[in-house]
């Protein structure tokens, strides 16, 4: 039966057995190895310095891993909701039975994807997994699809994040249209209908094209403020109209000058139900079959991901059961609403790193349940969380303003603590309730304090501080590391 | 009771990096000291009356939007020249502070006019200059230093006659070449600061809320603030340039 499905899913081709291992792809995976090895024994999850040393040694090592996977790559990308639609897809995977390589920690540049590639392998560069499945910065996106030639990628959508890397959305958009045009010919492309800047990419090799979209009639949504990200439409930015907005700039949106207008999903959501449990009823409907699935995912952005797995695992003409069957128990992913316990209190750990996911996040926290809640918020400026830390002025921090009986305290840390304390002062926040704790542990053990037994905490970093929050927790016992996590799906 | 108008313009586009903490800023900072300061948004294709805005803030956007912006703007260059000369206030940041000036190259060789209401000229190109930047800043005497992080392809270069918004202690500035940041034109201020950069400025907004009262003949005076959490704020943000602030003079 497992093998029965397996090829369904491995029809890719044979593999290429002819594995081209010479002496410099050998060197560089012992290279990187050996920098993993001892990076773990001090105590880092080293993703960085490994996979950037072997791609030195040779910047084909990620090449010619993959080359051997016999049902292929795929590689997710976009702004927000990477790391969870890649779990998703990896869970759907392994249901189907194949053996998945996935770069869990959200290491998610070039070289990450290099040292997760290495780290499956033998020294003798040999992988024995049928899969590998990708979450790829938009920035690095056209290089590793360069390199890896995947059999499909998943496009999620396009928001302003990390500024300083990146520029504007406008080279956001440039870069994903030149990796989907670096893809083979065949290869499928799985994109957010919704995204006007994601669908109006309009490739060079547009065939194969599979969109996804909600159709919901959702209440308005309520905090506005922050503006969309894009406004006009992608081919002559006339101002768009919509008939629809989800959130930010996700809806059902049209051109009135040149008619360019939102393409019709072939995989879309046609009704969503949350029950008082938290869990939420969802109907998704194709060309060819109709899904229902119950998930514990909370908040929009989730119904997107999980829209982009289904969409992803079809395309891989997995049987809608397998599929059912993995997302009933997907739990979210590292550091994504991620729960931990402490004294008999509640530890939530939330990724917070641009504003329509904080907005989002905060909206989750303060809307799905009652009672008074903890808040630990922690903002570095490290390269990888971007050193332009403007956004925060973008995101919603009146949310917490606005729900005064559920917080007496929000605690702030990181590198940018005063910053983050300034930002909740002008949300209305009173600065006696805003205590400032730059160093992680003490941030954690302050929020433990003002914590009573029974009580919730929500810690919200970006992403530096969330991996030196999640090494302080496991000092305490809380949770694993994440380089000898177990799988979580 | 004292009123400030101020008119944010095209909040739906001209929005990057944080602008929204400038005008929360100057609206926290008024309403502790009682002043009645009214936020007014003016959307393209609007027909605002400057004859009741004290003043203006112009935020940043990214090409395609300054483009649009750029063009509804033209329509109102006579009356907006006009109000700068008697003394409105008007602050903006990176793209807009661009748009004030002669015109702008973006980074594919298009030109887009300005309104020419300042005497400079902007160019795309080369390294985008990136980071946490330092001023010398001469709107006090004597002068402070100003605190802001700066993302900008486009390169500046003022008029012979127009004076900066400050010296670079730490940065790049205007242009990475001239020592040059910002420009102050009477009671125009423009500037690539942002991160926000009034927020952990307090005095800056409070110089812009003196103008935009005295603009109106209003007091001017403002009640000194608790503004402990923002000192710290600005002096961490010193010390990410590798400065220190107790080495620096400070007030």
């Amino acid at each position: 039966m497992r093998e029965e499905k397996r090829q369904g899913v491995a029809k890719k081709a044979a593999a290429p057995k002819h594995i081209n291992r010479n002496l410099r792809t050998l060197l560089s995976i012992w290279v990187g190895k050996t920098i993993m090895s001892l990076t773990r024994i001090f105590g880092q999850g080293g993703t960085t310095l490994p996979g950037r040393i072997a791609l030195k040694i040779n910047p084909q090592v990620s090449a010619v891993l993959s080359s051997q996977l016999d049902a292929g790559s795929l590689i997710i990308t976009g702004t927000n909701g990477k790391t969870t639609t890649t779990a998703l897809i990896n869970g759907i995977l392994k249901e189907a039975g194949l053996k998945c390589i996935h770069n869990q920690s959200g290491s998610n540049l070039a070289w990450g994807v290099a040292s997760t590639l290495i780290e499956s392998s033998s020294w003798w560069g040999r992988l024995h997994q049928n899969c590998a499945v990708l979450e790829v910065d938009e920035g690095s996106f056209p290089e590793v699809v360069r390199n890896i030639k995947p059999r499909g990628i998943i496009a999620t959508n396009i928001f302003r994040d990390q500024l300083d890397r990146f520029g504007e959305i406008d080279h956001i958009q440039n870069s994903i249209k030149k990796g989907i045009e670096n893809l083979l010919e065949n290869s499928f492309k799985v994109i957010n209908a919704d995204d006007p800047s994601l669908a109006g990419i309009n490739p060079a090799n547009g065939k194969n094209i599979l969109y996804y979209g909600l159709e919901l009639d959702l209440p308005a949504y309520p905090f506005q403020n922050t503006g969309r990200d894009i406004k006009v439409c992608p081919l002559c930015s006339h101002i768009l109209t919509y008939d629809k907005i989800y959130f930010a700039h996700l809806g059902h949106y049209r051109c009135e000058a040149c008619k360019y207008k939102r393409p019709l999903p072939a995989v879309k959501l046609t009704d969503c139900q949350n029950d008082h449990k938290n869990n939420t009823t969802l109907e998704i409907s194709t060309s060819d079959q109709a899904l229902k699935l119950i998930t514990p995912l909370m908040g929009t952005y989730n119904l997107y991901n999980i829209l982009a797995a289904i969409a992803c695992a079809l395309e891989l003409e997995i049987p809608s059961k397998t599929i059912i069957k993995s997302l009933d128990k997907a739990i979210p992913s590292f550091g994504r609403m991620e729960p931990f316990e402490y004294d008999n209190k509640k530890i939530v750990m939330a990724l917070i790193k641009n504003p329509v996911g904080t907005n989002e996040v905060l909206r989750t926290v303060l809307t799905h349940q009652d009672g008074k809640v903890t808040i630990l918020i922690a903002i570095n400026d490290n390269i990888a969380d971007g050193t332009d830390i403007s956004w925060l002025w973008d995101a919603d921090f009146e949310q917490l303003h606005n729900h005064p009986d559920r917080l007496d305290n929000v605690i702030v840390s990181g590198s940018r603590a005063w910053d983050m304390a300034v930002r909740l002062k002008y949300s209305g926040l009173e600065a006696g309730k805003i205590l400032v704790e730059e160093e992680p542990q003490h941030a954690i053990n302050k929020s433990l304090e003002h914590t009573d037994p029974g009580g919730r905490i929500f810690i919200l970093p970006n992403y530096t501080a969330m991996l030196e929050l999640r090494r302080e927790l496991n000092r305490m016992g809380m949770g694993n590391p994440y380089w000898n996590r177990e799988e979580i799906l | 009771m004292r009123n400030i108008n101020v008119y944010h313009l095209y909040p739906g586009y001209l929005n990057l990096y944080g602008d929204r903490g400038n005008m929360l800023s100057l609206y926290r900072r008024a309403e502790w000291r009682g002043i009645n300061l009214e936020i007014i948004p003016v959307e393209p294709g609007e027909n605002i009356n400057f004859a009741s805005c004290d003043l203006l803030f112009m935020g940043g956007g990214q090409d395609s939007d300054q483009k649009l912006v750029a063009e509804d703007l033209k329509t109102r260059r006579t009356e907006l020249q006009k109000a700068v000369e008697a003394g409105m206030v008007i602050f903006a940041v990176c793209g807009s502070y661009q748009l004030l000036g002669h015109y702008y190259t973006t980074v594919r060789e298009e030109r887009i006019p300005g309104l020419g209401i300042i005497d400079l000229y902007t160019e795309a190109g080369g390294e985008r200059l990136i980071g946490n930047t330092l001023i010398k800043c001469s709107l006090w005497n004597p002068p402070r230093i100003l605190a802001g992080f700066e993302n900008h392809a486009g390169k500046t270069y003022l008029g012979s006659k127009l004076q900066p918004l400050g010296r670079v202690i730490s940065g790049f500035g205007n242009n990475g070449f001239d020592k040059t940041e910002g420009a102050v034109y009477k009671n125009v201020i423009g500037t690539y600061l942002h991160g926000a950069l009034l927020p952990k400025n307090p005095w800056l907004t409070d110089y812009l809320l003196q103008k935009a009262l005295a603009y109106r003949q209003q007091d001017d005076q403002l009640d000194e603030l608790d503004d402990f959490l923002e000192i710290q704020a600005y002096r961490s943000a010193i010390k990410l340039t590798g400065k220190h602030p107790d080495k620096l003079n400070l007030l």
